[in-house]
């Protein structure tokens, strides 16, 4: 999706104070009837606009009648059908195990590369600290969509289409320049008087790493792994490329041939896109906090 | 015992980020050089299995170049679709933000948790979603549409026209990227100080007034940046322009310079000329990026 990749060279500063919570209720109170009323409007119009699609999947793939349903906004009965016919051969679940497979390994070997470049640009002073950084800034305009003729003609020549773990390490590739900024703020925060006190204590620098830094930075590991999760299970392009046998589809490729067959039968493709899409809307919502200030910790030291 | 440590404070850093910098260059900077030989060649399916290069010097470029396609269709789809959703994006955010910023901690929450599920709905599944909403027989938009007398379903199929095709791309586009600018803006408007916006309001300045004379020169750098990220995501929209009907190739009228690269490559087996419009496609992108970050660096906002 496009809010994942977040590069963000966003940096709004955070340190500065917080808005007084007084000023805050005091410019509620002020407000007029007319005031709320329009608020009031503003709330319900924002309500209706960003739930109505995911609303409207849902409900879709629980109706009975999800074909003539027009415009009801309720469906006329429920019913698990749609999901059935989604699961009735195994394909599906096939595609679900491999963008599982896929988002596993990006999210667990890309949490390592990106925790070490992380570490190197938030603690270190070293020559060409600065190309570096701008250069992972900069790679992050490059466009995939001109990567994947290069990589597919590369890919193909190793033998490596159709290749699960192919597919990931590109993923790794695409999640790591946003990864490596938005850690580097966590790490950043973490004050170095920690670090020194298990160096007294007669840890070596990677006993240190792992016994005092990991644990600490864990917070910022779940923020970036959320982020490389998102990318891999949503990513489009790279997998309709790459995989081109049916049992190695990830789950887009997947509902994009089922879409083809099934064009109009809304039901069993709106219970696949359910199921594609309700764990990110959970992880990305519980993870909400993390997510905003992992945005801004890029920003705040280092 | 001192010069090991000194070695290693040298070494440390650079070994942290050879991974990192290993699957960047092999990933990410390579395949932008190969991207750039081969629009400089005729490089086909024959050439996919020989592997050999075939240089033609220019060719791609000025066929590209004197192509009507090109200049009556794909460059006015792909810029006149990203100037409406940067311009439909960043202003639904600010908006979004601004009413965030006002509401009691409960609207909050619930409020940006909807602003999270519109984000986190895939790019893939949101896509099908919207097509279902205008599916011209049987949509939901289509039955109300009908319902007021506004539409016949019977003779109108808006996904053939390039216009209308474009702006339902866009409603899709903005639904998913407006959540971005809303929380980023929204992290910013909290460090303005709020005694600014009590002293102008004692100077008798309305709402509108303290908005373009406080918030938006104090968040400037903030709204360069999402304005940046916005045009640079607007400009290469592939998944939700692919997986429209028509879109993957099938009417011409809809292409954009993502999809026709891809199209060109992997449909047409022209890898030559898919990639010299991928190049295209990038160096737009990075004259773009460009032109803004002078503008910053010369109002010294960056």
């Amino acid at each position: 999706m496009q809010g994942v990749g977040v590069p963000a060279a966003v940096a709004p500063p955070t340190t500065a104070p917080r808005r007084g919570r007084r000023a805050q209720t005091r410019s509620r109170q002020q407000s007029s009837p007319a005031g709320r009323i329009g608020l009031g409007i503003a709330v319900a119009a924002l309500l209706l606009f960003t739930l109505l699609p995911a609303y409207w999947m849902i409900s879709t793939a629980f109706d009975k009648n999800a074909a003539f349903r027009g415009a009801d906004l309720v469906p006329s009965g429920w019913t698990l059908d749609n999901f059935d016919k989604v699961f009735s051969d195994d394909t599906f679940g096939l595609y679900l195990r491999n963008s599982l497979l896929v988002a596993g390994v990006t999210v667990i070997a890309g949490a390592m590369v990106t925790l070490l470049a992380a570490v190197a640009v938030a603690r270190f002073q070293f020559k060409f600290r600065t190309a570096v950084i701008v250069m992972i800034l900069i790679v992050q305009m490059v466009p995939l969509e001109a990567l994947v003729i290069p990589l597919f003609i590369q890919v193909r020549q190793y033998g490596a289409l159709n290749s699960l773990l192919a597919l990931s390490v590109v993923y790794i590739a695409f999640s790591l320049p946003f990864g490596i900024w938005m850690l580097r703020g966590f790490v950043a925060a973490i004050p170095k008087e920690i670090e020194e006190a298990a160096y007294v204590d007669g840890a070596g620098w990677w006993r240190m790493f792992f016994s005092v830094l990991l644990p600490l930075v864990a917070p910022g590991l779940v923020a970036t792994s959320v982020f490389s999760f998102i990318t891999a299970w949503n990513e489009f392009i790279f997998a309709l490329t790459f995989m081109q046998d049916d049992e190695k589809y990830t789950v887009t490729v997947g509902l994009q041939k089922f879409f083809g067959q099934n064009t109009a039968e809304w039901g069993p493709i709106m219970a696949a896109s359910t199921v594609i899409s309700v764990p990110v809307i959970v992880f990305f919502t519980i993870a909400q906090r993390r997510i905003s200030s992992g945005l801004t910790a890029g920003g705040v030291k280092g | 015992m001192v010069d090991t440590q000194r070695l290693s404070r040298t070494t440390r850093p650079w070994l942290l980020l050879a991974p990192a910098l290993v699957v960047l260059g092999a990933l990410l900077i390579w395949p932008l050089v190969r991207v750039v030989q081969l629009s400089l060649q005729d490089f086909t399916l024959s050439n996919l299995v020989s592997g050999e290069d075939n240089y033609i010097g220019f060719d791609n470029y000025t066929e590209l170049l004197s192509s009507p396609l090109l200049w009556k269709t794909v460059l006015p789809n792909t810029v006149v679709f990203a100037l409406v959703c940067v311009v439909g994006t960043v202003s639904l955010g600010t908006a979004v933000a601004l009413l965030l910023n006002r509401l009691g901690p409960v609207w909050k929450w619930i409020c940006s948790t909807a602003v999270m599920v519109a984000w986190a709905v895939p790019a893939l599944t949101g896509t099908y979603v919207w097509v279902w909403l205008f599916d011209p027989l049987d949509g939901l938009v289509s039955h109300v549409l009908n319902a007021l007398g506004l539409f016949d379903p019977s003779t109108t199929n808006w996904f053939t026209d390039r216009v209308s095709f474009y702006a339902i791309a866009a409603l899709n586009v903005i639904h998913h990227g407006f959540p971005f600018v809303a929380i980023t803006v929204l992290a910013g408007l909290v460090t303005v100080p709020s005694e600014l916006y009590e002293a102008a309001e004692i100077d008798g300045a309305n709402a509108r007034k303290r908005f373009w004379s406080i918030t938006v020169p104090i968040l400037k750098p903030v709204f360069a940046v999402v304005t940046i990220l916005s045009t640079i995501w607007d400009f290469k929209v592939f998944t939700q322009i692919y997986l429209m009907p028509g879109g993957s190739g099938g009417n011409d009228q809809v292409l954009n310079l993502g999809v026709w690269s891809y199209q060109q490559s992997f449909a047409q087996g022209e890898y030559g000329k898919g990639s010299a419009i991928a190049v295209l496609l990038t160096v737009l992108l990075l004259l773009i990026t460009g032109v803004y970050l002078r503008t910053l660096f010369k109002e010294k906002e960056l």
